[in-house]
């Protein structure tokens, strides 16, 4: 392989990069009545990169840049469903950030290169391209998280998102460190090769799990690592707690999937009883917690943590059909979270946030369309049969029931069962109160259309689930 | 000999230097030993053969990233005496995790049948061995992937910092020096026909 | 004769004190930075011993990127912090608490 045929496998990420140094570079010189070309610019970005994505995409699975890199299916599928979130949250923030004067290109410069970091993540090979996708990411999202500079919750989210960021960075580079000592590589093919030949039982290799987990479970938000979950969605701008409840889930997908799956998969029978311990915390506290909630974000993110949870079952049961239903279970949250932030953003206005749990009263009588959407997805997250989220939890518990762990399969059904009621009890507020705000809905049409699609979408993967499954089944 | 010597010497000042940094009151004497644990770190690397990462700690990490925060320490002027309490407050949870990961590392450190302990130090590398050119040799070409991803999180660093910090306030003074230079004589000089005044 | 045992268990008690300093300075955010730091160069630590007992170039790489990144994050880190006091006189994390639930 010559040396520039070695970066082909990585032209979306090349193109990637100089798109979103363009759009850093044409929002410098556009007037402020022009800026909606950067958002343009932005939406187009990804579109060519989604296109740059399917041109390249490899037959078989490809190493390159000295195993620093790997395309496989997986990888294909997380990247190109990454294209399509980013481009729907870069969609829903553009009233958002219009109506607050927040409309800056900066946000969309650094959504790009949180995408990257993103790419980087789902592509890493070895522990340094992993590291470095992951602070791309974060470094990002840190700042985005301070967009909005004139909100003390927003830099208080930021601060606290920032520090214990750091620290479980800094837990994951120790664990990275001791194996590099054991297994004298950073590549993740040679960790796995060496945990194999050390029969994944060496008291150093554990040692070094313990120290990564704590960084991947942070980097989830699992129990008892979600600290910062709840104070990131409420404090910052809703835009940007879409883009961290959406994309940024699929990158932690992505990083327990390349650390534990490929590289430390030798020790599967270690790592999954720990994750065993996060999957019930989380389920657990995620669940219960979000019921005292009276804000919607903070709501959410409690159920963030408990639908993390279900896709750490998935992981732990170590299976074909466990991976996969991890897959389709991220990737049907995705598709919920987006919508159910969207409707946060549809329902909010100028100098009016509803994210208070009583904004959505009496839903039904303002709009009974997007009281259906909402419905839709509230119904779907709790895992009423038959939409999205039902199928999702189902294939979850049944992988986890064929290796054998029924009573995590149980303690799953039980807190999916608690969490239902603040589900519904959103239901109720739409449906049964008499509403107390009057002002019609101020969206624009392209929001509607989107909003409307997506929850649709959400009923009819429901329906339909095999559409998702087949595409999930290139997980091997 | 002498490298026991230098290991001992310096491990313990670095010691000591990290245990000033988190029990100091004063955050600007925690920046100082955090400086010192970076000099004496240096020390140590540079025994390890490790001698360019031993100047680039030194030229960054206290030349640049300690200047930072001695400079945002004294932006915020942080009083102190606030800081009282802090000591004893968290000890307990403190000593349970602390506790947790000393385990950890004994484990790491002794335990015997590991793979860790099976390692012997190399011989050193010849007088003539240069550490720069082993890192330039690999930077550029096994690992340009990850030498071009830090170019782009550098680039991510630059825009999020500006993002954050840089306003434009209204009612600012500033030069504007492109409107300086286009001024012209009729817009600032008035001649004034005035009638000539007696001296008293 | 100074064998890998003595040069992990230093950095060991490094990223120790480091913990430890989180827990310690929990109310301080520059502090905490601080502790953030300590815990990195132990990290730093750890991948040049073992780089050279390995005798294997790969950890010093490390090293080099996570310089750069922590230079990179400190900046971040400090810019945050600048907004957050312009919001807010104070840099205590127990006055942090606008957010519960």
């Amino acid at each position: 392989m010559n040396a520039l045929s070695q970066f082909a496998p990585a032209s979306a990420e090349i193109f990637l990069t100089f798109a979103a140094c363009t759009v850093l570079l044409v929002d410098v010189f556009l007037p402020d009545r022009y800026r909606v070309w950067s958002y343009f610019l932005a939406l187009a970005a990804v579109a060519g990169t989604a296109l740059v994505l399917v041109a390249t995409a490899p037959a078989e699975p490809v190493v390159t840049l000295s195993g620093a890199f790997v395309a496989d299916s997986l990888s294909q599928l997380l990247k190109l469903f990454t294209c399509a979130v980013v481009a729907v949250t870069f969609l829903y923030a553009k009233d958002y950030l219009r109506a607050r004067s927040l409309f800056q290109g900066e946000y969309y410069v650094l959504g790009l290169l949180a995408m990257l970091g993103i790419f980087v993540m789902i592509s890493a090979h070895s522990m340094l391209s992993l590291y470095l996708g992951l602070e791309i990411m974060s470094l990002s999202l840190y700042a985005m998280v301070a967009f909005n500079r004139e909100s003390p919750l927003a830099a208080e989210a930021a601060m606290k998102y920032f520090i214990l960021g750091a620290i479980a960075t800094g837990c994951f580079l120790y664990g990275t460190s001791i194996l590099y000592g054991v297994t004298g590589s950073l590549d993740l093919g040679e960790i796995s090769r060496r945990a194999t030949a050390l029969d994944g039982l060496d008291v150093h290799l554990l040692v070094a799990l313990s120290f990564i987990l704590v960084g991947v479970a942070f980097k989830f938000g699992a129990v008892p690592f979600h600290m910062w979950l709840p104070d990131v969605y409420q404090g910052a701008i809703t835009p940007v707690t879409l883009f961290i409840g959406t994309a940024a889930k699929i990158a932690s997908l992505a990083m327990i999937f390349r650390v534990l799956v490929d590289g430390l998969g030798p020790m599967h029978a270690s790592w999954a009883d720990m994750l065993a311990v996060l999957a019930v915390l989380s389920m657990a506290v995620g669940n219960v917690v979000a019921i005292a909630q009276t804000n919607i974000k903070r709501m959410l993110a409690y159920s963030t943590i408990s639908h993390v949870g279900f896709i750490l079952l998935g992981v732990l049961a170590g299976t074909t059909s466990g991976y996969q239903a991890a897959v389709y279970y991220t990737l049907a949250y995705v598709i919920m979270a987006a919508a159910a932030f969207g409707m946060i953003i549809l329902l909010s206005r100028a100098g009016f946030e509803a994210e208070a749990l009583e904004d959505f009263r009496g839903l039904n009588a303002r709009s009974p369309w997007f009281a259906a959407i909402m419905l839709i997805v509230m119904f779907s997250m709790a895992g009423v049969p038959p939409l999205l989220g039902f199928y999702a939890k189902f294939s979850v518990l049944a992988a986890v029931i064929e290796v054998g762990r029924t009573w995590l399969a149980i303690a799953g059904v039980v807190f999916s069962v608690i969490g239902a009621f603040y589900y519904l009890r959103v239901v109720k507020l739409m449906y049964f109160d008499e509403p107390v705000e009057h002002a019609p809905l101020v969206a624009g049409s392209d929001l509607r259309l989107v909003l409307s699609v997506n929850g649709l979408l959400v009923l009819a993967l429901g329906i339909f689930p095999q559409a998702l499954l087949a595409i999930t089944a290139v997980v091997r | 000999m002498i490298e026991a010597v230098i290991f001992y010497f310096f491990g313990a000042v670095l010691l000591g230097a990290a245990i000033g940094v988190i029990a100091s009151r004063n955050p600007v004497h925690s920046a100082m030993f955090l400086v010192l644990s970076f000099f004496t770190s240096a020390f140590i690397w540079l025994l390890l053969e490790a001698e360019f990462l031993a100047i680039v700690l030194v030229l960054v990490y206290v030349g640049a990233v300690m200047v930072l925060f001695l400079f945002v320490v004294m932006m915020l002027d942080v009083a102190p005496d606030r800081l009282q309490g802090g000591f004893t407050a968290y000890a307990p949870q403190a000593l349970v995790i602390v506790a947790l990961v000393v385990a950890m590392l004994g484990v790491v450190l002794w335990a015997q049948p590991g793979q860790l302990s099976m390692l012997e130090a190399p011989p050193r590398a010849p007088p003539d061995a240069s550490n720069t050119e082993a890192l330039g040799a690999v930077l550029y070409t096994e690992y340009v992937y990850a030498f071009e991803l830090a170019a782009v999180l550098l680039l991510v660093a630059i825009v999020a910092a500006i993002v954050l910090t840089m306003r434009k306030r209204p009612g600012l003074k500033a030069q504007d020096v492109p409107a300086q230079l286009a001024v012209r004589r009729e817009e600032r000089v008035r001649l004034v026909r005035m009638k000539p005044e007696r001296d008293e | 004769m100074i064998g890998l045992s003595h040069y992990l268990t230093l950095s060991g008690i490094l990223f120790t004190l480091g913990i430890a300093g989180i827990f310690i300075n929990r109310r301080n955010l520059i502090l905490l930075l601080m502790c953030v730091e300590l815990m990195l160069l132990a990290v730093n630590f750890n991948f040049i011993i073992l780089s050279r007992f390995l005798d294997d170039i790969a950890g010093q790489v490390f090293v080099f990127f996570i310089l750069t990144v922590a230079a990179a994050e400190a900046a971040i880190g400090l810019a945050i912090l600048v907004v957050l006091f312009r919001s807010r006189p104070s840099v205590q994390v127990d006055e942090l608490d606008s957010m519960k639930g």
